[in-house]
């Protein structure tokens, strides 16, 4: 009897300590999105450049960036966790977790659009590369436009 | 309800810069809204469309002291007692005939001028942190050029009731008043009492030379702006 109280306490503190492990706080998730979402920003804008025609389109470059983008662009949706919409620094409006199911939608319809832009980086595809950082661009503002603070 | 019409004759009230300026400001405030509705790559058209739309305030706000006799701010910036009882007027019953702007209206011009102005400045110093930063915004820190773009975006619904507010205002003229207020913004000419068209007539006219110029003023001094970073790099 003894020994089961002190398993069952064991097992008990263990659980504890493991959930609190797991379980990093709200900032962090905040932290985590924003990074997240400022290296899309670091990676994309020299596209936008290249798009307008403010850059020559380099091949190697573009499969550079398109490449960590496909990555970069699966990362920040666990930042946006329950419970988060309130910590740190946040411009992300409470819609986000109201409306879920949209908030999904336009983030998986940007990932798409992105790995048609990586297609196109690796066919070295100029001309349908330009028009495509185009419609990355506007799938980024569909989801500003509705879950970001103005 | 429609008010007895006088005797109307036609005399000549806007010149030719007054309404090329209103329709191409018309024509650019729908591409720079739906352009910035749509982004993506349709946001370069949108940065066009704003620099357009500085160089056709600029230049209004040059005309509106060397322009032809009702374009000139003198001639339809009024006190705020006349405007209140223009306004008590266009309520009631009766009609007033006005050569140029009316009271109401020139207020309508001067804040329309001065919003339109903002939201550009804004606009040349914006960040929308996907592809695209207005000219000047490498000259100001990233902060500053994110809080431009936000004011950017809230001022923009705000142009956008001004812009209806004045459509409703022509629609009401035209409707309930009986005045036509768009064809003389077309073809220059207006139709009012005969005491009112013969000042019209004698009004001061417009310099095309003086009209050319400064339109080549006001784009020469967006253009500069706009390349700024390219005229004077480092």
């Amino acid at each position: 009897m003894k020994s089961l109280t002190r398993i069952a306490i064991t097992a008990g503190l263990l659980g504890l300590a493991t959930t609190a492990l797991a379980q990093p706080k709200p900032e962090a998730y905040v932290k985590e999105r924003q990074s997240a979402l400022s290296l899309m920003g670091w990676y994309f804008g020299p596209l936008g450049a290249v798009a307008k025609g403010e850059k020559p389109f380099n091949k190697d470059e573009a499969v550079r960036a398109t490449t960590f983008l496909v990555q970069l662009t699966k990362m920040p949706w666990e930042g946006f966790a329950a419970g988060t919409d309130k910590a740190g620094n946040t411009k992300a409006r409470p819609e986000i977790w109201a409306k879920q199911d949209d908030f999904k939608k336009k983030a998986d319809a940007m990932q798409a659009e992105v790995a048609k832009l990586a297609q196109y980086a690796s066919a070295g595809d100029e001309a349908n590369f330009k028009k495509q950082v185009g419609a990355v661009g506007g799938s980024c503002k569909a989801c500003h436009d509705d879950y970001r603070a103005k | 309800m429609t008010p007895p019409a006088p005797a109307l004759v036609a005399a000549p009230v806007w010149d030719i810069f007054v309404r090329l300026f209103h329709w191409s400001l018309a024509t650019l405030v729908v591409i720079a809204v739906v352009t910035g509705k749509v982004g993506g790559n349709a946001i370069q058209w949108h940065m066009v469309a704003g620099g357009g739309i500085l160089a056709l305030v600029l230049f209004r706000v040059m005309w509106g002291f060397a322009g032809g006799e009702y374009a000139r701010f003198i001639s339809f910036v009024a006190s705020p007692a006349r405007t209140l009882r223009f306004a008590r007027g266009l309520i009631g019953r009766g009609h007033e005939y006005v050569i140029g702007h009316n009271p109401l209206g020139g207020w309508m011009v001067l804040a329309m001028l001065a919003l339109f102005t903002t939201q550009a400045v804004f606009g040349l110093f914006s960040n929308d942190e996907i592809m695209t930063t207005g000219p000047l915004a490498r000259y100001v820190s990233d902060e500053t050029s994110i809080a431009f773009m936000s004011r950017h975006r809230i001022l923009a619904p705000v142009l956008i009731v001004l812009v209806a507010l004045h459509i409703a205002a022509v629609l009401y003229h035209l409707f309930v008043k009986n005045e036509n207020l768009v064809r003389p913004m077309l073809n220059g000419r207006k139709s009012l009492p005969a005491a009112l068209a013969a000042e019209a007539r004698d009004g001061r006219k417009a310099s095309i030379a003086l009209g050319v110029t400064l339109l080549a003023v006001a784009i020469a001094v967006v253009v500069t702006v706009f390349q700024w970073s390219k005229l004077f790099p480092g």
